[in-house]
């Protein structure tokens, strides 16, 4: 319906571009003997006008029948107090199905009445939004041809059009961003009502699955002492460690021998290559560190009497470390490519071979932007998800041994969300409550890292 | 005058970049413990001939230079050769002024670091102190030597390029063009170093500027489309040059 709708507006819209350029141009050049824009200025005015007030009646009212058609339904349901809110949704939802005929099982006969009246309501919204809409269409364009007709710049109007369709898509994606950070601020407030946030930060015991088992289990287990969050950050903050222990080192030298040691011809191929890393998809590392670096590192601890788990923090952390390893090099080396060839060659001609002019001159030089690169590399890092749920294991320990298993935030979220879950429960507010946690860790080590980097970009300019 | 000793020779020098030549033939001789100024309209190949003379060149992949140069008799234009000990020899000073990122003290103390030329603490800060003193800047910085040098003006930051230069005893030194960026009373400055340092160095000097190099050199070169029309004695050449478009650059008609 909705698609039909569109297609048909855009149909119009077109019309009125070839009407505006064509007719509506001539008609003005004949009575006021030139234009003030190019034809083709005329065309795209009446069809701006034509499509884009049609358009977004359309996607209000859409949004807005559904919500309109629920109350309404709803409104006889509601005077009775055992029906709270999620029953409400139930009940809702039934109604649908069986409208649309896709209700399994035994149709419940008092709800049949309200199947009825809610395809009839949809079909009254339907019709009354093809209505407005065409009337919109009619409307604008009348309203704009009399526009043109009193001379106004197309031209310009056209360009203020074009600037306010960029600046809204400019807003949705920023709207959107605060939308979500503002969901999870909401839930993770639900939950901090449940749990104290000061438990929830310092907390080191995190079981949340027992949070569940509360009438099942003879011993009591209180939300409050579930909830500690201590041993996820040490996780976090462990496998990001073994990570960057990987990543810096490889990453950095890779990055300094592109810049400053490899001929043209090599740092062309080469480069590329190690850029391949960040493009494999993480769930590849994910099983490639659960497959093989694992099991590998088991292997290795029977043989010298170690008892190491196959899932590990080492074998997650190394495996990371790898996927990371283009972002500190190829940052590094853009970096370094940015120190001034002055520098270089101010050293060289006091004698100072490659490897010193690197060590003593370029590196102290790049400082601030390696410290950037490696920061980003850190948020990458603290981010990451598949290949901790699939290398390192789920339960969350505070140990020092890379050899045990660990955990992150990242993962405690995925387990928490994955399978059955209701949305009042404290255990899946709790994802909400880390997702905010990290969303600040991350943009907390950005923005540090961002300001790094600017600071040494304009050292440079 | 008979006596004067040639520090450097250059034989058939012929410098490419890529396909391109910049330079054709250059013979020139450059005496020791003068000034030799080199003059030219820009794009003649200044740079690429005094960047031949410490092997600057290298640095550039496309750069390519044939022929012959000697320093004190010494074949340097060779392969297999420590191009860095010829450097440590023939030193630079840029047409921008090129201080490190680091503070006044480890500027200068920088070559003297690579090269060990100091034993301990005291004696670097005597090697420090005197580069400073010969290159005229260590009045205005003896007080604040742990400041960063890219703090301080363009005339100071390239006096401190010269002590950075002079700190490694070279026994040439090479200057592009080294008071472009300079305003007048730091040219000035520069110029009466240079006249001090003619005593110790053997110095070549690319310049702009027809008076500079009337003033501080003792012989000078023409150079044009990467050859070099003329080289005398600065005194023949601003007076009675024998090329007419010697005479014509140098009374500005072009350039
Ligand atoms: N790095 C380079 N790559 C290619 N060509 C160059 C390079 N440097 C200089 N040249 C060319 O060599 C010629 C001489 O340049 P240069 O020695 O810089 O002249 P000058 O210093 O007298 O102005 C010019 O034609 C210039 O285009
Ligand atoms: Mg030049």
């Amino acid at each position: 319906m909705n698609l039909t709708i569109i297609i048909l507006i855009l149909i119009f819209s077109l019309s009125c571009f070839f009407f505006g350029k064509t007719k509506v141009s001539n008609k003005i050049k004949i009575s006021r003997g030139k234009l003030n824009s190019l034809p083709k200025y005329y065309g795209y005015y009446l069809a701006a006008w034509c499509g884009l007030p049609a358009l977004l009646i359309l996607i209000l009212w859409t949004f807005s029948e559904l919500y309109f058609v629920k109350f309404i339904i709803l409104s006889d349901f509601k005077a009775d107090p055992t029906i709270d809110e999620n029953k409400l949704n139930l009940i809702f939802t039934e109604i649908v199905s069986i409208a649309e005929k896709k209700f399994s099982g035994q149709i419940p006969q008092n709800l049949i009445p309200y199947a009825e009246r809610f395809l009839s309501l949809k079909y009254i919204f339907e019709l009354s939004k093809l209505a407005v809409i065409f009337s919109t269409i009619l409307f604008s364009i009348f309203f704009s041809y009399e526009q043109i007709l009193k001379n106004i710049k197309a031209k310009e109007s056209v360009e203020k059009i074009i600037k306010s369709v960029m600046f809204c898509c400019a807003a949705i994606a920023i709207f959107t961003t605060f939308g979500i950070v503002l969901s999870l601020l909401f839930e993770s407030i639900k939950f901090f009502t449940v749990v104290p946030i000061f438990d929830f930060l310092s907390g080191t015991n995190w079981s949340p699955g027992r949070a569940f088992i509360r009438d099942a289990s003879t011993e009591i287990a209180d939300v409050e002492n579930v909830f500690g969050a201590v041993p996820l950050f040490w996780g976090t903050f462990f496998i990001a460690a073994i990570a960057m222990c990987v990543a810096i080192p490889i990453g950095l030298f890779s990055g300094i021998y592109m810049a400053e040691y490899a001929s043209r011809k090599v740092r062309k191929i080469v480069k590329p290559l190690i850029e391949v890393l960040a493009g494999i998809p993480t769930v590849v590392y994910g099983f490639f560190a659960a497959l093989t670096v694992g099991p590998f590192f088991r292997t290795l601890g029977e043989i010298i009497g170690l008892e190491v788990s196959s899932e590990s923090a080492l074998a997650a952390g190394i495996v990371m470390g790898v996927m990371i390893i283009p972002y500190v090099s190829s940052l590094t080396d853009d970096v370094i490519n940015a120190v001034p060839l002055s520098l270089r060659e101010g050293s060289f001609s006091l004698g100072a071979t490659k490897s010193e002019t690197t060590k003593k001159v370029i590196l102290p030089a790049a400082l601030p932007g390696i410290v950037g690169a490696i920061l980003l590399a850190v948020s990458r890092a603290v981010g990451e998800t598949m290949i901790v749920v699939m290398a390192a294991g789920l339960g969350a320990s505070l140990t020092i041994n890379p050899l045990e298993a660990s955990t992150t935030i990242t993962t405690q979220i995925v387990t928490i969300l994955v399978g059955e879950q209701s949305f009042d429960d404290p255990k899946t507010q709790a994802a909400f409550a880390l997702g905010i946690t990290l969303f600040f860790f991350t943009l907390i080590i950005n923005i540090i890292a961002l300001q790094t980097v600017k600071k040494f970009r304009e050292q440079y300019e | 005058m008979i006596n004067e000793k040639i520090k450097i020779s250059t034989k058939n020098l012929n410098v490419f970049y890529a396909s391109k030549q910049a330079l054709f033939d250059i013979n020139i001789n450059l005496k020791e413990n003068k000034v030799t100024a080199l003059i030219g309209p820009s794009g003649c190949g200044k740079s690429t001939f005094i960047r031949c003379l410490n092997r600057m060149n290298d640095v550039i992949d496309i750069c390519k230079v044939e022929g012959s140069i000697k320093i004190d008799g010494d074949e340097i234009n060779k392969k297999n050769l420590d191009v860095n000990l010829i450097r440590e020899k023939v030193g630079m000073v840029f047409q921008k002024p090129n201080p490190f990122p680091k503070s006044i003290y480890d500027n200068v103390a920088y070559g003297p670091r690579i090269h060990g030329l100091a034993e301990n603490r005291e004696s670097l800060d005597n090697i420090v102190e005197n580069s400073l003193k010969k290159a005229a800047l260590w009045d205005e910085v003896k007080d604040r030597l742990n400041q960063p040098g890219t703090g301080l003006s363009g005339g100071q930051q390239q006096r401190l390029c010269i002590a950075r230069t002079i700190s490694i005893n070279p026994e040439v030194i090479l200057m592009d063009e080294p008071c472009s960026a300079l305003d007048p009373i730091a040219t000035a400055k520069i110029e009466e170093l240079i006249d001090e340092l003619k005593e110790t160095y053997t110095i070549v000097i690319v310049t702009h500027s027809m008076s500079q190099a009337a003033r501080v050199s003792n012989d000078t070169g023409f150079f044009h489309l990467g050859k070099i029309l003329e080289f005398n004695s600065t005194e023949k050449i601003f007076k009675n040059p024998d090329n007419k478009l010697t005479q014509d650059y140098i009374t500005g008609r072009f350039g």
